[in-house]
């Protein structure tokens, strides 16, 4: 079984989009970057055909269209890391620097790490707070969904078993909007997230927030944003409010108790990294 | 079957393999290059590294099949001969292994590492290790050694580099 690692099924490598979107639609199990699937089935054979997207090189780019910035499939948590985007992007790429490690970054991509929806993916509140869409493909044609209405609960997704997720569409933010993102784990590295927020954060020329958006992972069966505390919020010097407000706001969340932590240290947690969210937003003007 | 070609430390290496065949396997059973090892067997110990197109990646998380048409090198490739790879030598000079299980692991994940940024502090070494696990615990002189393999590094000629 160790040897013969997670599959016993055909193996299937289009070249290019329209050959992937016909094996899709003929059913199958994408492969992105495999960081996810093979740990999941090592032990566990797969038992549908395996199509490996990897060759479709339309799918790797990072572009900065005129409407939003258009992150393809396959762009691995390195590419998001390393290219050069707006200070809102600030989070994300904090966070695409907490994925696994150098080596899952290197294979990991940002449509896999959604795809497969875990609660504490850490890509997924970033992207909640960047009021990401995801853009569906298949034979048929193309549909966005906004990235809320795509995950649809605990490693679960409105993905069509005919369809790949084949960009990730972010719209311009603010102007000159901050952002950030903080991971409480257990240790500092290669660790899966106790809780982890992010913040992206407008504010005027006399510090009052005009724009903020947050979002919470690890904490409910799908990471969420909090948009009353985002609407308390607004108009709010960034440098100078009473942070007891961020508990008053956390109750749409519903934190497990599990081997990393408790519930109510989970609430705890969250409240505290909201908190520093939005003071590295300010510190980090 | 599927047919994989893959240049493996500058050979080119071909060969028919089930298609749920592993990476590591392929290089482990098919090709006999056993220095790379597996320990969990699900992307998380790091000891089973080698380089993709230059890069570090978990050969326990990527098909063989993934690996067709690209450049893979592994631990076999570093010393030349007798002579060690500057980052073997300073991992044998710093005593920078124990029972030596995710060395191999160690020293691609270094090797990758140190392409990038030639002149690392220590919590720049600690960062980038974060995907190799040691079971001895034996850190402080893993990263004693690549701090020393970096310093020896900097000042040898480009040929001898991974």
């Amino acid at each position: 079984m160790l040897r013969e690692g997670a599959m016993s099924v055909d193996y299937l490598a289009p070249a290019d989009m329209a050959a992937a979107l016909e094996m899709r639609g003929a059913g199958g199990t994408v492969l992105a970057g495999g960081t996810d699937l093979f740990p999941q089935h090592v032990g566990r054979p797969m038992t549908q055909p395996v199509i490996d997207i990897g060759g479709v090189q339309e799918l790797r780019d990072i572009v900065d269209t005129p409407d939003a910035y258009r992150f393809g499939a396959l762009a691995r948590w390195a590419d998001v890391a390393d290219t050069d985007l707006p200070s809102c992007f600030d989070g994300l790429r904090a966070a695409a620097r907490e994925v696994g490690s150098v080596q899952v970054q290197n294979s990991g991509t940002i449509g896999g790490n959604l795809c497969n929806a875990s609660p504490a993916a850490d890509g997924i509140p970033p992207l909640l707070s960047l009021d990401a869409s995801v853009e569906l493909t298949s034979t048929v044609g193309t549909r966005v969904l906004r990235l809320d209405e795509f995950l649809t609960g605990y490693r679960a997704t409105a993905l069509r078993p005919d369809e790949l997720l084949t960009a990730v569409l972010v719209p311009r933010g603010p102007d000159g909007a901050r952002s950030s993102f903080r991971k409480l784990g257990l240790r500092g590295y290669l660790v899966i997230s106790v809780v982890m927020v992010a913040a992206v954060v407008a504010a005027s020329s006399d510090g009052r927030i005009t724009d903020v958006r947050l979002a919470v992972g690890a904490c409910s069966p799908v990471a969420q944003r909090l948009p009353s505390l985002e609407a308390e919020l607004v108009d709010r010097r960034i440098d100078d409010f009473d942070a007891a407000v961020i508990a008053r706001h956390l109750g749409a969340l519903t934190p497990i108790d599990d081997v990393r932590a408790t519930a109510a240290y989970r609430f705890e947690a969250a409240s505290v990294l909201v908190h520093r969210a939005l003071q590295a937003c300010g510190s980090e003007r | 079957m599927t047919n994989v070609s893959v240049t493996v430390n500058g050979q080119s290496r071909e060969a028919d393999v089930e298609p749920r065949t592993l990476l590591v396997y392929f290089l482990r059973e098919t090709l006999g290059l056993t220095g790379t090892n597996v320990g969990c067997d699900t992307s998380t110990c790091g000891s089973c590294t080698v380089l993709v197109d230059g890069e570090s990646v978990k050969s326990c998380t990527m098909l063989a099949a993934q690996a067709d048409g690209r450049d893979v090198t592994t631990i076999e490739a570093m010393a030349h001969g007798d002579t060690m790879h500057p980052i073997q030598d300073a991992f044998h000079r710093n005593h920078g292994l124990q029972c030596g299980y995710c060395t191999p692991g160690m020293v691609m994940a270094a090797a990758s590492y140190l392409q990038e940024n030639p002149t690392p502090t220590e919590e720049d070494v600690r960062e980038a290790l974060e995907g190799n696990l040691c079971r001895c615990t034996g850190y402080q002189n893993i990263v004693k050694s690549i701090l020393d393999a970096a310093g020896s590094m900097s000042g040898a000629p480009e040929t001898t580099r991974a």
